[in-house]
């Protein structure tokens, strides 16, 4: 092991972490509250919209993120579309990701008894109360795991962002390797780095089923 | 006979209610009146529209035909104006339904709040109230319905008949101006039916003004003031109990309907 690179590579690699960091974590939440978004439109509209909707959806779900990432970075401009590399992949995460996210909370919709709404609708509760109150706290119990499984296909996503030229973790690992000629301890460290995030992600999402499966547990 | 009393008296008045799913038509020009602090108990056989009717009175069911007025006010629909009805815009919707409690068959308790969060939460949401008021007020609606000591529970805690007394005291801490109940102990075990309907019973004799959709004859004889019998979709008649569980009911569909349970003695 040649210590001594990362003295030199360390800050950049940090600041190659930072971004992944920044691209997940904005992308991830970003992408799940316009699934969460899509999935309340279409719990409460027509034929046409959960058309339109569902259209989306596929359309998203069908292609992959690179082809995404590329239209999105060098075919906005041609739409006046201007984005910096890291808008353009954050940007790319929520797209990418909200089809995915919208079909979890359509779920958890259809999995909260009909009985759970009308129980509060015949009390004066509006639609949006419900939601907030009523089901979202309902369908965590069965949607954290799926939800904590998407974030962390996403963390490993972020590598592809390097193609529109992310200044991420993998893009300065590859620098770091070419430049240096090693190739071992970067991608090592680098796939430590994932993995820390992936770790970070199951512990959380842990953490949040246990808090909303309290009444589970508790007599 | 459809119910002929004035309606000075009524919270609620039904009149011409139709309602349809398709092709099935579930409710036939019915009219009914609901009189402040009595027992009207909905009875007949199976599919005969009793939940239906009792869902289009706070417009759970939206019905079509006819109107169903809450101290004169229209429920669910836009009132006058002429071609089709329009319906009420939520936040009316929404005022309008405070002041009707519903009880449901299958308690429909919110599972993640326990007993005293699942009776405080309508006060703080829908009435505004503080949290320690809406507390104060729940806490005083589980005595009621005498499960004081069970306000921590959550419901997966609590037997059927606990829940379904969590479900009324949710009802009553709103205090509206009815309550209406849906099949209320039927999902319950033998063992379990007295308790909620000794609850009901208070409650009537404190002058609440219910709506029982009920299967507990005895109950409807004892304790309603009208009991309403309907049969396909119609309602055939709506009297006192004694001229529906006397020795000679005047309509046959009545005296068939009764036959199934007099053949195993509840009444």
């Amino acid at each position: 092991m040649e210590l001594d690179l990362f003295v030199r590579y360390g800050p950049a690699l940090l600041h190659g972490f930072g971004i992944t960091i920044l691209c997940w974590i904005a992308g991830s939440l970003g992408g799940m509250a316009l699934g969460f978004l899509i999935a309340c439109i279409y719990q409460w509209s027509g034929r046409w919209i959960r058309g339109l909707l569902q259209a989306y959806i596929e359309i998203v779900r069908g292609t992959p993120f690179m082809i995404q990432l590329f239209i999105l970075y060098y075919g906005g401009p041609h739409f006046g579309l201007l984005l910096s590399p890291v808008e353009a992949g954050i940007a790319g995460f929520v797209v990418y990701g909200s089809p995915y996210f919208a079909e979890i909370f359509r779920a958890g919709f259809a999995s909260t008894p009909k009985g759970q709404f009308e129980a509060a609708r015949c009390m004066g509760f509006s639609e949006w109360t419900i939601v907030r109150r009523i089901v979202l706290p309902q369908m965590l119990v069965s949607i954290t795991a799926p939800l904590t499984n998407f974030v962390i296909i996403l963390t490993k996503e972020t590598a592809i962002l390097s193609v529109v030229t992310v200044p991420e973790l993998l893009y300065e690992t590859q620098t770091m390797a070419a430049e240096t000629f090693t190739y071992v301890e970067p991608f090592l460290v680098l796939s430590l780095f994932y993995w820390a995030m992936v770790e970070f992600t199951s512990w959380l999402g842990r953490r949040v089923e246990l808090r909303v499966t309290r009444h589970l547990r508790r007599a | 006979m459809p119910d002929t009393a004035t309606s000075a008296e009524s919270i609620i008045t039904v009149r011409g209610l139709g309602k349809r799913y398709g092709d099935f038509q579930a409710l036939t020009g019915v009219d009914l009146d609901v009189r402040k602090s009595e027992v009207t108990c909905l009875i007949g056989p199976s599919g005969s529209g009793k939940s239906t009717l009792l869902r289009c009175m706070n417009f759970l069911e939206a019905y079509e035909e006819g109107e169903v007025r809450l101290d004169g006010e229209l429920i669910g629909w836009q009132e006058g104006s002429s071609g089709p009805r329009r319906p009420l815009p939520g936040r009316r919707l929404r005022e309008q339904r405070r002041h009707i409690g519903m009880v449901f068959q299958q308690f429909n308790l919110w599972p993640h709040m326990s007993a005293l969060e699942n009776v405080a939460e309508a006060l703080v949401q829908v009435q505004g109230m503080t949290k320690a008021e809406a507390n104060g007020r729940a806490m005083a609606a589980l005595e009621k319905v005498n499960l004081k000591d069970k306000a921590g529970n959550y419901p997966s805690a609590l037997s059927g008949g606990q829940q379904q007394r969590v479900a009324i005291a949710r009802a009553i801490a709103m205090e509206p101006r009815v309550i209406l109940f849906d099949e209320p102990t039927s999902a319950l075990d033998p063992e379990l039916v007295g308790e909620v309907l000794n609850v009901m019973k208070a409650m009537a004799t404190e002058g609440m003004t219910m709506v029982v959709v009920t299967h507990e004859m005895g109950f409807a004889a004892h304790v309603a003031s009208r009991v309403a019998f309907l049969d396909h979709g119609r309602l055939v008649a709506c009297v006192p109990p004694p001229e529906i569980f006397g020795a000679d009911p005047a309509d046959p569909r009545i005296r068939s309907f009764l036959q199934t349970y007099r053949e195993r003695n509840v009444v």
